[in-house]
């Protein structure tokens, strides 16, 4: 067998070997290898780097190597899912840095972490003074997880008592001009819905590229020609303005009658309808 | 505009707002948007109810407009 084919194949045969290998080993991102995770990932390559080249190795004696570098990580991984004290071995602890805004000079110590590292790592969250941290860990990938003081954190909605609507991601529908179906099923809607919806907005399914309809069905759409400027959604603000516009209408008739019983009529309707306004309001994103 | 022509316009938009709140109570994805939709769209269908009995004595009222 001439060196060519010999390499073909070996080729061949360890990429299935390695594609394998990978997809068993898990989804976890680059970044969240352990240290020993990382080197049995680059002695892997190393060793198919070797017999690929190398037409005098013998494939199997890599095949074995290939295994026993895969089945170790392997079941280290396995028996670290099923103890935690196991995992703290393989995988390290998390380490407090600052707890109470107080610095742990020691841990930091220990770790071989200096303050200057330390400043850094709460730069990269954003935190310039250390009088702004509460509590901050040193995570086993090497990360700096921080926790600013209460006053310190982006205001949330929670924080104003604002209520707010439940919301359910926004589907995609169409793609490339395609419908696509399950997306659709998901918000309990059907292609006859798009097509009207379409028309609507005066577009053919052709010209579509990508539409996405969110909670409400509302649907937005980009169009393969850019030339054509497409209407955004108007089905709700137009909801809310006739809503006050109606409030206001009733307002002002119970102030130009003279008929009292009406009056009164007109004044408890606006009343009401200002009421519905606020109820549906947060639920309309206004 | 007269008096009567108006009322019979802020009605017609009631009507309008009920179809939209309704559609929209059909559509909503969550329990609690729906109820919300929905609530709003029974206050206005009786806000509606009372305005037609306006409309309908304002009409009497204004027989040469009709």
């Amino acid at each position: 067998m001439p060196d060519w084919i010999n390499i073909i194949l070996r080729s061949l045969t360890l990429l299935a070997v390695l594609f394998l290998i990978t997809k068993l080993l898990g989804a976890k991102q680059l970044s969240q290898l352990n240290v020993f995770e990382y080197i049995s990932g680059i002695v892997l390559g190393g060793i198919v780097a070797i017999i690929t080249l190398d037409t005098n190795a013998n494939l199997i004696y890599g095949l074995l190597a290939m295994f026993i570098w895969f089945i170790v990580p392997y079941g280290v991984e396995y028996i670290s899912l099923k103890s935690k004290s196991f995992r703290d071995l393989t995988q390290g602890k998390s380490v407090v840095f600052i707890q109470d805004g107080k610095i742990m000079e020691d841990n930091m110590k220990k770790h071989g972490y200096s303050t200057d590292d330390l400043l850094e790592k709460l730069r990269d969250n954003n935190i310039f003074q250390f009088a702004d941290v509460e509590f901050a860990v040193l995570e086993p990938s090497g990360s700096l997880s921080v926790l600013p003081k209460r006053e310190n954190r982006p205001l949330t909605a929670k924080d104003l008592g604002l209520k707010l609507a439940p919301e359910k991601e926004p589907q995609t529908v169409m793609m490339d001009g395609r419908v696509l179906l399950e997306p659709l099923t998901n918000l309990n809607l059907n292609p006859k819905w798009l097509e009207t919806e379409l028309d609507k907005q005066n577009v053919s399914f052709e010209n579509v590229f990508l539409a996405q309809a969110d909670t409400n069905g509302q649907l937005t759409v980009d169009l393969y020609d850019d030339m054509i400027a497409v209407p955004a959604p108007t089905e709700i603000p137009i909801l809310v303005a006739t809503m006050k516009k109606c409030q206001a209408d009733l307002e002002l008739f119970a102030l130009a009658t003279e008929n009292e019983q009406a009056k009164q009529m007109y004044e408890t309707n606006s009343l009401k309808l200002q009421q519905a306004i606020d109820g549906v309001s947060p639920y309309l994103n206004e | 505009m007269t008096v009567g022509s108006q009322v019979k316009s802020c009605y017609s938009s009631l009507k309008n707002v009920e179809a939209t709140l309704d559609v929209l109570a059909n559509q909503a994805q969550k329990q609690e948007s729906q109820q919300a939709f929905f609530t709003a769209s029974q206050a206005i269908t009786e806000i509606k109810t009372d305005l037609q009995q306006q409309v309908i004595q304002l009409t009497k009222e204004e027989p040469q407009y009709k």
